[in-house]
C-alpha cells in the first residue's frame, strides 16, 4: 500500500464532500486513523451490496455464510481470518460465539457459529505465487435467496478487462472513478478512513469490532492446536454489526 | 467555489432518478428546484422524497428561483429543443440527455443558440465517467494492443418503454413519425435512440470518424411496440477500423411503471461489452462487471445487482467545472453531431438496404 497516494485520495474526498482532518497510518500491515483500526472490508462496495440485501428483504432467513480468502505466499493468515470473521459478524448481523479450526501450514479452515445460530465457514489460504492478486468469495445462503460476490458457474473472480497485449496478458478491475489509480486494497482503506472522518462510521464501534474479530481469529488457531472448539462470550451492549451509511459511494 | 444553483426539467427521462443522489450530495451544487412535465411525472418524482420543490410550469419555477444557473434537461427527445431554447434565452447552462435531437436543422439551431447565449451545453454520455472505460481508454492510448483494427460493442438493455412510454412513441423519441422501411409497420425511435454510447466511444478510442454504416432490424421481441427493439450495425471508420455494434433492447423486462427491483427478466439488465482487436493484441471488456448476484426478492430470479458504477458523479463534476471555469465539455453539441449522424445513418441504411455514408 502506498500511504502517500492513499492520503492524497483521502484529502481529495475530504475537500470535495467535507470531513474532519485526519490521515491514514499503517501499523503491522493494518491501516489506522489515529488509534482507530480501519475496517476496509466493510466499505468494499460488494460487501455494502450484500449487507443491503440482508436488510432490505432481498434475502430472508439467513442460514449459512460461506466465505473464502486466498493470498500470495507469506500473507498473515491470522489477519486474513480476522477480516473474514469480522465480515461474517457484519453480514450475519450477529457476533461470533464459537470457532473450530483445522490449520496446516499456509492454510486454515474454520467453522464458526454466530449468536443467532447462523453457520459460517471460512477457507483461508496463502498459497498463491508471489506477485499474484489474492481473491475472496462471500456467499450468503438464506431461506429465500442466495447472494454472492462471484457469479454462478465461476470459482475464481472475473475482471472487467482482459488485455492480451504485446507484453503478455493483464487483467484490470477498476472499481472507483474518484480514486482511479489506487489499488483495490488502497481504495477501500481510503473509503474507510473517509467514512470515519465524516462520522458515518463510529471509531468506538470499529475498535470494538476489530478487537472481537482479532480475538476470534486467535481463538480459531488455538482451537486447531487444542483440537477443540473455543467459545466466545458475547458482551451485551454496543452493536458492532450495524450497517455503515455509504451514501457517497454508489 | 460558489455552488452552482441547479434545477431539473421534464423528469420523464429514464436517467432522471440517477441524478438525485449526486445533485444532493455534491457540495459544488445547490439543487433548488425541479419542474415536471405533467402530474404523473411529478407524482413519480415525489416518490423519491428529495425534498426539492417540484413545479409544473417552468416559468413559475423561474419566477420563484430566478437564481437558477443550470438545468438538467431530463425529458423526452422531442421536448429538448423548446427546453434548450427556454434555457438559452435566460442564459442558463444546460446538461442535455444523450439525444439532443435527430432533426439536424434543429441541431444546428441548438448550437447557434448556445453559442449566442455563451452557455455550457454538455451532453450526457455518462460512459466516459465509468472507471472501466477510463482504463480502456488509457490502455488504448498507451498502445497496449497497437493500432486498432476492429471494434465489436454491445449496448444492450431491457426496454424502458413501460416506465417511460415516450421511448416507444416515434414522435416523442425520434422527433417525427418515419417508417423504418417499406412494408414494415414499425417506425424509427426505439432501441437505437436509447443507445448512442458505443457510437461515441469508438470515435474516442480510434480518434477517427465514421465513414459508412450498414444496419439491419430484426423481428421485435415485444408485441405491439411501434418502434424497433432489435437491430445491429456494421461499418467502417475513416481510418479503416471495422466495427460491429449491437444497440438492441434484447433483454426482456417486467412492465413496471416505476423502475425498481425485479425490473429485469434476464439477469443483467444492461451490458456494454467491448472487444477490440489491434495489430499487437486484443482487449475484451465488460464496462458493467463484475458485480454482486442473487436470486432473492422480489422475483426469486438470478439477478445482477450493479455494484461499482458511479458515472453520474464524474459527469456532474465536469459540468460544474465547465460552468465555473469556462471550459468546453468533452461531449459538447459540436462533437456529438457526428455521433447523431451515424445513428441517422443506421436508420437510412435500414430504409434503403444499402450502406449509408456518414457525413
Amino acid at each position: 500500500m502506498n500511504l502517500k497516494r492513499m492520503n492524497k485520495g483521502l484529502d481529495f474526498l475530504r475537500g470535495k464532500y467535507g470531513a474532519k482532518k485526519g490521515e491514514i497510518t499503517i501499523k503491522d500491515g493494518h491501516c489506522y486513523v489515529g488509534a482507530t483500526p480501519l475496517l476496509p472490508g466493510r466499505m468494499e462496495r460488494k460487501i455494502v451490496e450484500l449487507k443491503k440485501m440482508t436488510e432490505n428483504g432481498t434475502l430472508e432467513g439467513v442460514s449459512t455464510l460461506r466465505f473464502a480468502a486466498f493470498s500470495p505466499k507469506g500473507a498473515d493468515l491470522e489477519a486474513m481470518l480476522a477480516k473474514e470473521l469480522d465480515l461474517a459478524a457484519y453480514l450475519g448481523a450477529s457476533d461470533i460465539v464459537r470457532v473450530m479450526a483445522v490449520a496446516n501450514g499456509n492454510a486454515i479452515n474454520v467453522l464458526a457459529k454466530l449468536a443467532n445460530d447462523v453457520n459460517v465457514s471460512v477457507e483461508i489460504g496463502a498459497g498463491l505465487p508471489k506477485g499474484e492478486f489474492g481473491y475472496d468469495r462471500h456467499e450468503i445462503i438464506a431461506k429465500r435467496g442466495v447472494a454472492c460476490d462471484q457469479t454462478v458457474d465461476t470459482h475464481t473472480p472475473h475482471s472487467s478487462i482482459r488485455c492480451w497485449g504485446a507484453n503478455g496478458t493483464d487483467d484490470y478491475t477498476d472499481v472507483d472513478t474518484e480514486l482511479f489509480g489506487l489499488t483495490y486494497e488502497e481504495i477501500w482503506n481510503v473509503r474507510a478512513a473517509f467514512a470515519l472522518l465524516q462520522g458515518r462510521a463510529s471509531a468506538k464501534i470499529w475498535k470494538a469490532a476489530w478487537a472481537k474479530a482479532a480475538k476470534a481469529a486467535a481463538l480459531a488457531f488455538e482451537s486447531d492446536r487444542k483440537k477443540a472448539a473455543k467459545a466466545i462470550a458475547v458482551k451485551q451492549g454496543l452493536n458492532t454489526n450495524e450497517a455503515i451509511k455509504t451514501s457517497e459511494v454508489r | 467555489m460558489k455552488p452552482v444553483k441547479i434545477a431539473m426539467m421534464g423528469m420523464t427521462h429514464g436517467h432522471t432518478r440517477k441524478y438525485y443522489q449526486t445533485l444532493i450530495e455534491n457540495k459544488k451544487l445547490d439543487w433548488v428546484a425541479s419542474c415536471a412535465q405533467d402530474e404523473e411525472a411529478k407524482r413519480v418524482y415525489e416518490l423519491y422524497e428529495t425534498g426539492v420543490p417540484c413545479y409544473l410550469d417552468p416559468d413559475e419555477m423561474y419566477r420563484k428561483h430566478p437564481d437558477i444557473e443550470a438545468v438538467v434537461i431530463a425529458s423526452a427527445n422531442d421536448r429538448h429543443f423548446e427546453q434548450m431554447k427556454w434555457c438559452a434565452e435566460k442564459g442558463i447552462h444546460i446538461l442535455s440527455m444523450k439525444i439532443p435531437t435527430f432533426d439536424m436543422n434543429e441541431y444546428d439551431e441548438m448550437i447557434e443558440m448556445c453559442d449566442k447565449a455563451r452557455i455550457v451545453c454538455q451532453i450526457e454520455l455518462e460512459m466516459h465517467y465509468n472507471s472501466v472505460v477510463r482504463r480502456l481508454e488509457k490502455l488504448i492510448k498507451n498502445g497496449a494492443i497497437g493500432k486498432i483494427k476492429s471494434v465489436q460493442a454491445t449496448n444492450i438493455t431491457l426496454s424502458p418503454v413501460w416506465a417511460f412510454p415516450w421511448q416507444g412513441d416515434p414522435k416523442a423519441s425520434f422527433g417525427s413519425v418515419v417508417p423504418l422501411k417499406r412494408g414494415d409497420p414499425r417506425f424509427r425511435g426505439g432501441a437505437l435512440c436509447d443507445h448512442p454510447h458505443i457510437f461515441d466511444l469508438i470515435r474516442h478510442l480510434t480518434g477517427s470518424d465514421f465513414d459508412y454504416i450498414f444496419a439491419e432490424v430484426a423481428p421485435n421481441l415485444r408485441d405491439g411496440l411501434k418502434v424497433e427493439d432489435m437491430l445491429m450495425a456494421v461499418g467502417k471508420m475513416k481510418d479503416g477500423t471495422a466495427f460491429l455494434f449491437d444497440p438492441s433492447w434484447s433483454r426482456l423486462e417486467e412492465k413496471l411503471k416505476v423502475p425498481g427491483p425485479g425490473w429485469e427478466r434476464f439477469p443483467k439488465r444492461m451490458e456494454v461489452n467491448v472487444t477490440i482487436t489491434g495489430d499487437k493484441g486484443m482487449i475484451s471488456c465488460d464496462c458493467f462487471g463484475p458485480n454482486v448476484y442473487h436470486n432473492g426478492a422480489p422475483n426469486d430470479r438470478y439477478t445482477v445487482q450493479y455494484t461499482y458504477f458511479d458515472e453520474w458523479v464524474g459527469l456532474i463534476d465536469e459540468f460544474v467545472d465547465c460552468i465555473r471555469n469556462h471550459k468546453t465539455p468533452l461531449i459538447n453539441l459540436r462533437w456529438h453531431k457526428q455521433t447523431i449522424l451515424a445513428m441517422l445513418g443506421c436508420y437510412e441504411s435500414i430504409q434503403t438496404g444499402k450502406i449509408a455514408k456518414v457525413n
